[in-house]
């Protein structure tokens, strides 16, 4: 028996050996390179178009050279004058702010009143159709959100625009215009289609309160108001709060609502102001829009991120002891039931039969002027941009086939991405490639979508390089997109992979599997699931994208929304109807479907 | 068949802090070594390493002539060229594929045909008892049933050497026995050398050939199982092997109660000794009729815990604490005085290492 000394801890060897040892270790395991292939992306793609845009902010472009006095391309604060301090500054900048300002105070209030109030109705009381009224009251949120304000223009619109006047209208009834256009119609039509969102976060923390929790509070003495004021709504608080921020970050980002009911009478928010200093080739002053919104919508995030890390010091909500005792609502059953379908019927019946009618009627909503022509006829006398039914001609065609392949690929690479990212974080032979890895995929997160896009053209616009210009391209669409979806899929792969652990790939390269192999044989068919899932709800949540795309699709690249906004703009209402109605039908079969499959909940995607 | 040896490996994760310092150890053909530690020693970093799936910092991984990893020399061999064999805690068994194509996953990327592969997952099915479950999945399978699998997807490829990660912590007792005799007659028949890790030390002393105990990414010893538990080599082995632990009653200067009538002993035996501490082993302590030549004092029990086979006894000695282990029945009360007496001893120096062991039977070592 051998006695042994205390190892001391060795003198390491050399730099130069271990580094040579190294190379010859990362030369077998391709995950470290893979780590850097996917930095550069990212870098490239989410991280160079931030910088692009804010340093075109403070860049003098060509063309305003005479009004600067400064070359272009010369460091400047000609802009951030222009946009915050000059004449026109409260046309670019302040009063944008101030309506977007209202139009997102006023949709969280709405979204929080009929979303929240919803979610106790449908999770802690007997009302009657409970399941269904759980599930109907989400539909909403499966449309295109700017459904609700092409339906309301088919309702409301006065002659003010133009076009094809509203039902209404019509009938003989005179709408105003602060009842047709603005703020109020659009806060009530983001609202239709947020409060589902609220109904969802908040929804799920109820259910998930530990009935123990309640039950002690009334055992120690507690009336049922003071435990729902000292322990239901306090735990209620986070889950409220992340509703509210998101929901103010997305009104924050959106396009379409407040650009068909807010520009006919000239009511900008800071989204559509951004569109049109785009359009009007401001590119400076669009960059300062892009770079506000951009600020605005990180701090949006960061807030709710410390909101949630002060919250959950007390979050006890557990899985266990789920919710199953439901208060009696005794004779308000019914009354219940009747504003809970209220809701269903303002929200989905309403719009969609309103969009449907609108396009099987000459006159609006008039059934005696039945006809299929917006649908069916070869030549609609009149219209000069778009002169058949929309099922005729190649429009719809081929935007449905761009909608599909540009969407479908974008859908694929994000999976792809957001699996691979998950492998490399996970693998984690090099924490810092994984921090950054899992940062900056999260990164588009905090940035409301159309600033994205902006930031996209400052960077890609232009030829840089080597790379030319790919404003116009397909790809660039195709680039865009995947890169705003990917919070979701490199957050879904993160988790799928965490899951997975790397035990079954170690198995397998013991096994004597080569990297290759093992991505084959074992990683990718084990994550088929996972991968599918990552695939079909950012393509759900693409095909209904406007706000993204709008500024970057051509004549070329026409998608779906894109098409029927198009319509918008040359006032044929029912043909921009029927092709909505069509993007509101696959999203919500896609949706549906999804869900059945994979037994999904919509939550777990709501991002998108 | 050729050796394992690990020459001055020491695994470091950055800020200075080692989870192996300097390792030496030499595994020797077809034996079936175990890497015995609490958690955090560095056993399962180490087997890692072995396996390829972890890179040392420094120093020298081989087996026989072949170098499979030297940072001094950059050389490196990737896990999937090692031929080693490595059964998972939790299994890794890959949920979408059957067993038989779990066990035929390694052949199949050695590009052995197919006749050839189904007879040889069938064989080492068959080795573990589950060729009844060939086409059943993983997520199908019982506990036990996995970890037979797990094995057997290694056993396939015909390793020279297999490694195992605390194989038998995820089964229940009753399965834990049984596989114990398992691996043991695997190892016979497959003639590998097998390389284990536990913090079990009934496991490592009921299956191993050779046990090294690992603390602190140190090496304590390595020994026989039954040389291990004779013999520690110092204070930490002697107190992590055996159950209930050995008790060690420091000796300070001046030592008084317990410690001071054992010293007495201790010279009177053997002049010049002077031992830091002084171990007894539960089951030396005995409380039967003590003979002449033994150290022997009076004892106060203060508890009586049976076990069926065996009676443990909390005992107060002096100043002192002690538990004995007796294999025949105890009558006692709490409260009785009883005598009790032992005739092993342990001793250790100053920095902890064994310096001698004192038994009537076996004077010195």
């Amino acid at each position: 028996m051998a006695l042994l000394t205390k190892a001391e801890t060795p003198p390491p060897p050399p730099r130069r050996r271990r580094l040579v040892y190294r190379l010859r270790v990362l030369r077998h395991d391709p995950t470290a390179a893979l780590g850097l292939i996917l930095v550069a992306l990212l870098a490239y793609l989410v991280v160079a178009p931030l910088v692009a845009v804010v340093s075109d902010a403070f860049r003098l472009q060509y063309g305003d050279q005479v009004h600067a006095g400064q070359q272009p391309g010369e460091w400047t604060g000609y802009y951030l004058w222009r946009v915050f301090r000059s004449q026109i500054s409260g046309l670019l900048f302040w009063e944008p702010l101030l309506n977007t300002l209202v139009v997102a105070v006023g949709t969280v209030v709405f979204a929080v009143v009929v979303g929240g109030g919803m979610a106790w109705l449908v999770t802690r009381t007997n009302v009657p159709g409970r399941k269904w009224l759980a599930g109907a009251l989400v539909v909403p949120y499966m449309l295109p959100s700017w459904t609700f304000s092409l339906a309301w223009l088919s309702l409301f619109k006065n002659e003010r625009a133009g076009g094809q006047v509203g039902f209404l209208q019509a009938m003989g009834i005179r709408t105003p215009d602060s009842l047709a256009y603005g703020a109020v119609p659009i806060i009530i039509t983001l609202g239709l289609h947020y409060y589902p969102f609220v109904l969802l976060l908040v929804g799920n923390a109820l259910r998930r309160i530990d009935a123990q929790l309640e039950d002690s509070a009334r055992i120690l003495g507690a009336p049922q108001r003071t435990v729902i004021r000292r322990i239901v709504a306090p735990l209620m608080l986070p889950a409220l709060s992340s509703a509210v921020l998101l929901v103010i970050g997305r009104v924050l980002g959106t396009f379409g609502t407040p650009y068909v009911l807010g520009l006919p009478a000239d009511f900008r928010v800071l989204s559509t102001g951004l569109y049109q200093s785009i359009r009007d080739r401001s590119t400076g002053v669009a960059s300062v829009l892009a770079t506000v919104i951009v600020i605005i919508g990180i701090l949006i995030v960061f807030t709710d991120s410390r909101l949630m890390r002060e919250h959950r010091r007390f979050v006890t909500v557990g899985g266990k002891g789920a919710m199953d005792r439901l208060g009696d609502l005794r004779r308000w059953r019914w009354p219940a039931f009747a504003l809970g379908l209220l809701v269903f019927v303002l929200s989905v019946l309403v719009p969609v039969l309103t969009l449907l009618l609108s396009t099987v009627t000459r006159t609006p909503l008039d059934l005696s002027t039945f006809t299929l022509d917006f649908w069916l006829a070869e030549r609609l006398p009149g219209a000069v941009g778009f002169p058949h039914g929309v099922f005729r001609g190649s429009e719809l065609w081929t935007a449905a086939w761009n909608s599909l392949r540009i969407v479908g690929l974008a859908s694929l690479i994000c999976a792809l991405c957001g699996l691979l990212i998950g492998y490399v974080v996970v693998r984690g032979s090099a924490p810092r490639i994984a921090g950054f890895l899992r940062q900056v995929s999260f990164l588009p997160y905090l940035i409301p979508g159309i600033a994205f896009a902006a930031a996209s053209l400052s960077l890609f616009a232009v030829a840089r390089g080597p790379v030319p210009a790919l404003y116009g391209t397909t790809f660039l669409l195709i680039l865009v997109m995947a890169v705003t979806h990917l919070p979701y899929s490199s957050r879904s792969g993160i988790a799928a992979m965490m899951q997975l652990g790397r035990e079954p790939e170690e198995a397998a390269q013991i096994a004597g599997a080569s990297w290759w192999q093992r991505m084959r044989r074992i990683i990718f068919p084990i994550q088929k699931g996972a991968l599918v899932t990552g695939i079909v709800l950012p393509f759900i949540s693409g095909l209904k994208e406007l706000s993204i795309v709008i500024m970057l699709t051509t004549t070329g690249t026409e998608l779906l929304t894109t098409l029927s906004i198009g319509l918008v703009d040359y006032g044929y209402t029912q043909l921009a109807n029927a092709v909505v109605l069509v993007i509101a039908l696959v999203s919500f079969t896609m949706t549906y479907l999804t869900q059945r499959l994979t037994k999904s909940s919509l939550a777990s995607g709501l991002g998108g | 068949m050729p050796n394992i040896t690990l020459s001055g490996v020491a695994k470091s994760y950055g800020g200075g802090d080692y989870a192996v310092k300097n390792l030496d150890l030499t595994v020797p053909d077809g034996a079936f070594m175990c890497l015995l530690g609490p958690s955090g020693c560095g056993k399962t970093t180490t087997l890692r390493m072995i396996a390829g799936l972890e890179q040392p910092s420094a120093g020298t991984i081989a087996v026989g002539d072949r170098i499979l990893d030297s940072v001094e020399r950059g050389l490196y061999v990737p896990p999937e060229k090692r031929d080693m064999g490595l059964v998972f805690q939790n299994y890794a068994l890959w949920p979408h594929l059957s067993v038989r194509e779990n066990v035929e996953f390694g052949l199949r990327m050695r590009k052995v045909p197919a006749p050839e592969r189904r007879a040889r997952a069938a064989a080492a099915l068959k080795m573990v008892h589950v060729d009844a479950a060939m086409e059943r999945y993983p997520s199908q399978l019982s506990g036990g049933q996995q970890q037979r699998v797990a094995l057997a997807r290694m056993l396939a490829i015909n390793p020279t050497v297999l490694l195992l990660d605390e194989p038998l912590s995820n089964l229940d007792a009753r399965l834990r026995l049984e596989m114990r005799a398992e691996l043991k007659r695997i190892h016979d028949e497959s003639g590998a050398t097998i390389v284990f890790v536990t913090h079990d030390q009934l496991e490592a002393l009921t299956m191993a050939t050779d046990i090294a105990v690992m603390n602190e990414g140190e090496l304590q010893q390595l020994a026989a199982p039954m040389e291990l538990y004779a013999r520690p080599a110092n204070r930490f082995v002697a107190e992590f092997v055996g159950s209930p632990p050995m008790a060690i009653v420091d000796v300070g200067a001046a030592p008084t109660g317990l410690a001071g009538s054992l010293l007495r002993f201790v010279e009177s035996r053997a002049a010049g000794c002077a031992p830091a501490g002084i171990g007894i082993r539960p089951e030396a302590l005995r409380l039967d009729p003590p003979p002449d030549a033994a150290w022997s004092e009076e004892a106060l029990v203060e508890a009586v815990l049976p076990a069926g086979s065996s009676w443990t006894v909390r005992l107060r000695i002096l100043d002192a604490e002690l538990y004995a282990l007796s294999y025949t029945p105890v009558e006692a009360e709490p409260g009785d005085t009883l005598t009790c007496w032992t005739d092993q001893m342990h001793l250790f120096g100053e920095g902890g290492d064994r310096i001698s062991s004192w038994d009537r039977t076996k004077v010195g070592a």
